[in-house]
């Protein structure tokens, strides 16, 4: 709790730092922020977790870990913040601070015990997301990108309540522990398995799986660079948390109802996103639908075996976190430099910069899933947590789409080694973003190799 | 009673007029009536939180918000486009099927048991007042970051940049 106080005063502040004209404090007061609510996080952790203010919240291990990995992948983008919005604004202060309301509702929505306070969590996360997305007001794509959030966020917000009031309506409460008692009794209504319904839908659009994904490549293309490599991670993250927490706490006594459907939308999500993927001339919305790809894998966590769920979510989404984040990165600055977000712009990038081309092709092993990265370990688990079940007709589908996923992450890598230098434009590469690939590719190197620090961590 | 259902028949009366009206705006207008009499409905069944919550947000705020718009796009029947069958096809089907929907309901309503309410003081602003401080005090706290973050985003959109030179 002190961590989202934290988050919630920090954001304020800032606020008043914008006022002040204090544009060089922004960073340094966010990070240290950043990193007291992680402090307040991590004290936590060996105290008992119990369900605080009339069972609202609950800090176990699970929502710290999750928080935890919110926050820090929050700290790393607003490292790469310092020089990305300078040219654009001179409102750089309510930029920050939208980004860290959105983070409290991020954390919010991983350590929700009610459901009320799922429902304010998503929506303090999406509002603020609702503006940084379109947030170059001249720009047409970022307005087209705003509006379509917007609305579609709007909508599945609609089937969310509606999924809770059907629940409430079926159980009279709701508090997570007393609709799982609800649950064990047996003998449940029409209501609460419509209810459960509307959830899924609700959660699987904010999630962007198929077939409730159309919103996400458009979006994700026309919102910032920055505030996309946001979305798909930290958003997804603490949808892919409140997932995970409502289904394995609360509903596991009527899985034999939502299991085939995850399986089902879990196979589609990977086929769908694998197969845009692949025809995407755009580095930036060949990551947006990979994004939409892992969001199938991720979904594993919740049809295989439950006892190692919480980890292998948790290491895969590490994992993908941090690959996406250099990925982005790497973007910003071709970006800038080529005025393109094409593979061409990519062309013997190597040749000029070879550091940062062999961060990129780190990150991008991490995301096809090769071994001695990250990526492996969580595709591993993940694999292998669906093996101990009996759905090999998923892992078979999973498998094709690991290697077809392999194909195009691959293509950036050709186009930087094996492609002739087209244009002599030198990259002006600041060195807050050389800190950050080289701390985020040791990170993927060194989980890829000893994975056991995070393996039981939960 | 009595007021019931002469309440009952004032709202069935001007919901039909809003429809049938020609003019979007006194359609609108008749649309804030029937509001109106929602809230009377509201208040005779002991709810006044929704009752107020009704007269304010949906008869102040969004049926204005809607008068506004229809009067600065000066709709009338001359721009008025022309519906197409395949509209009013679609639009004869969906009200068929509501229909239907409606008859079902119906017909599975149960009138010989009604329902009796435990408490009928539920609805008060006092035992509402009640739970939000006590069991839902820190959803209620956190809302107001939803609304600063609503309010910032709004300002930092609708706030004009300065030119650069």
């Amino acid at each position: 709790m002190a961590a989202i106080i934290t988050l919630s005063l920090l954001a304020i502040l800032v606020l008043y730092l914008g006022l002040y004209k204090a544009q060089k404090f922004l960073l340094p007061v966010s990070l240290i922020g950043l990193a007291t609510a992680i402090g307040f996080l991590v004290r936590d952790w060996q105290l008992q977790a119990e369900p605080a203010y009339s069972g609202m919240i609950l800090f176990d291990h699970f929502a710290i870990a999750f928080a935890i990995l919110c926050i820090a992948v929050t700290a790393v983008l607003l490292l790469l913040i310092k020089g990305y919005f300078d040219d654009l604004s001179h409102h750089l202060a309510e930029y920050y601070s939208l980004l860290l309301f959105s983070l409290t509702g991020a954390i919010l929505v991983t350590a929700y015990h009610n459901f009320a306070l799922l429902f304010m969590g998503i929506e303090i996360m999406s509002v603020a997301l609702y503006i940084l997305v379109g947030i170059r007001k001249k720009d047409f794509a970022s307005n087209e990108a705003a509006l379509k959030y917007f609305i579609m966020g709007a909508f599945s917000t609609g089937f969310l309540l509606f999924g809770i009031t059907l629940i409430y309506g079926a159980s009279g409460s709701f508090d997570l522990a007393a609709i799982r008692d609800y649950v064990a009794l047996g003998q449940l209504p029409m209501m609460f398995y419509g209810g459960v319904l509307l959830l899924i839908v609700g959660l699987l659009f904010k999630v962007g799986a198929a077939p409730f994904h159309f919103w996400t490549a458009d979006v994700y293309e026309g919102a910032p660079i920055l505030i996309t490599a946001y979305m798909s991670t930290v958003v997804k993250i603490a949808s892919f948390a409140a997932l995970l927490r409502l289904f394995s706490y609360c509903f596991i006594p009527v899985s034999e109802f939502w299991t085939p459907l995850f399986l089902v939308i879990s196979g589609l999500t990977l086929v769908i996103g694998n197969l845009s993927a692949l025809v995407q001339v755009s580095f930036k919305r060949m990551l947006a639908y990979s994004s939409i790809s892992h969001a199938g894998y991720l979904l594993f966590a919740l049809v295989g075996s439950q006892d190692v769920a919480a980890n292998s979510l948790f290491m895969y989404v590490t994992a993908y976190a941090v690959a996406t984040v250099v990925a982005f990165g790497v973007l910003i600055i071709v970006k800038r430099t080529t005025g393109s977000d094409h593979f061409e712009a990519f062309n013997g990038l190597s040749k000029k910069n070879p550091l940062m081309s062999l961060l990129l092709t780190v990150a991008m092993l991490s995301l096809a899933g090769i071994p001695l990265t990250a990526g492996f370990i969580g595709k591993f688990m993940m694999f292998s947590s669906l093996m101990s079940g009996t759905h090999i007709a998923l892992l078979v589908v999973a498998i094709i789409n690991a290697a077809i996923g392999i194909c195009y992450y691959l293509r950036v890598v050709i186009a930087m080694y094996f492609k002739p230098v087209e244009n002599e434009q030198v990259f002006q590469v600041g060195i807050n973003y050389y800190l950050v690939f080289i701390i985020l590719g040791v990170v993927t190197l060194l989980l890829g190799i000893f994975p056991n620090s995070l393996l039981q961590l939960i | 009673m009595s007021l019931f259902y002469v309440v009952a028949l004032l709202s069935t009366f001007f919901a039909l007029m809003t429809i049938f009206t020609k003019n979007p705006v006194h359609s609108v207008l008749y649309l804030v009536i029937t509001f109106f009499t929602f809230t009377v409905h509201y208040i005779l069944l002991n709810a006044q939180f929704l009752a107020v919550v009704n007269f304010i947000v949906y008869m102040g705020a969004i049926m204005v918000l809607f008068l506004f718009v229809l009067m600065l796009l000066n709709m009338n029947e001359d721009v008025e486009p022309m519906k197409s069958t395949l509209v009013k096809v679609m639009a004869v089907i969906a009200g068929c099927c509501l229909f239907v929907t409606v008859c079902g309901a119906l017909h599975l309503f149960d009138t010989q048991t009604p329902l009796i309410e435990k408490d009928p003081s539920i609805g008060l602003v006092k035992n509402l007042g009640q739970v939000l401080f006590k069991e839902f005090l820190l959803p209620f706290e956190l809302s107001s970051l939803l609304l600063l973050t609503a309010m910032v985003g709004a300002v930092l959109l609708a706030k004009k940049e300065p030119k650069r030179i």
